[in-house]
């Protein structure tokens, strides 16, 4: 372990790889809106970050994917709802932007001891 | 998948709808066309979307860790041709009527057409909002660097 790597880093490295993840996930639903038979995915992510905490940090994100139940069908198979992923697209997003904030905390926090507080 | 490939899923996605745009106006300005090089009316066209299989050698996928391939873009998967017969309609001197002077129109509702219209107005502007926000999100993770 090296010495910028501290634990909070690593956390935080992971929430932002899962959110990564997951924002693929929705651009996926959104792009295929209109596709026959195509089905919601998503991950379960309190479940998928509490896995990652356990893990070493070596092992690649490979959270589990799942489809998402209890959504209106239409007629062609396909079960994506725009208002469902609109608002997972702005979570996602402000997420990000809180896990990036955090990262340049820890950051000035280094900064604040390699400058002796000063 | 980085936060580049997912950009890349997005933008399939507008380019598909882009060519459905392009389908319904085609439809909706050969809606009197009796005439065409392969003989007969105008037919209604319809594109067909399909789930994209992720491009292993492109730029994106390059930089990422191999193994995710549960988010994919969408493509055109083909265009086909509606079945349903044409009009026919009374109009015995029109050059394209036959001999008992009837023309045969393209079988288009206009109604319908600016539907589709509007469901692919809509899907490329969500997948616009999408395109947003991924770029904001990479645009603050290099802000770290400043």
């Amino acid at each position: 372990m090296n010495w910028m790597e501290t634990p909070n880093m690593q956390r935080l490295e992971k929430y932002l790889d899962l959110l990564t993840f997951r924002q693929g996930l929705i651009s996926s639903n959104v792009a295929n809106v209109d596709t026959p038979g195509y089905r919601t995915q998503d991950v379960a992510f309190e479940d998928e970050m509490r896995r990652a905490d356990l893990r070493s940090e070596s092992d690649p994100v490979s959270p589990h994917v799942q489809e998402v139940r209890g959504l209106m069908e239409r007629p062609d198979g396909n079960n994506v709802s725009l208002d469902r992923e609109s608002l997972a697209l702005a979570r996602v997003q402000l997420q990000y932007r809180a896990g990036v904030e955090l990262i340049r905390h820890e950051f000035h926090s280094l900064q604040s001891a390699i400058n002796e507080g000063k | 998948m980085n936060l580049f490939g997912v950009l890349d899923i997005n933008s399939s996605a507008l380019t598909a709808e882009r060519e459905r745009a392009e389908i319904v106006a085609s439809n909706l300005a050969n809606a009197e066309t009796t005439h065409t090089p392969t003989g007969g009316p105008y037919k209604r066209q319809n594109v067909v979307f399909e789930t994209k299989q992720p491009d292993l050698g492109s730029f994106a996928m390059t930089l990422t860790r191999f193994g995710d391939l549960h988010a994919r873009g969408v493509k055109v998967e083909k265009v086909v041709q509606d079945k349903t017969p044409p009009l026919r309609r009374y109009v015995p001197g029109h050059p394209d009527a036959d001999p008992q002077g009837y023309v045969s129109f393209p079988d288009i509702n206009p109604v319908e057409e600016m539907v589709n219209l509007m469901g692919a107005a809509q899907a490329y502007q969500l997948n616009v909002s999408a395109t947003q926000a991924t770029k904001s999100m990479i645009s603050e993770t290099i802000q770290l660097l400043s």
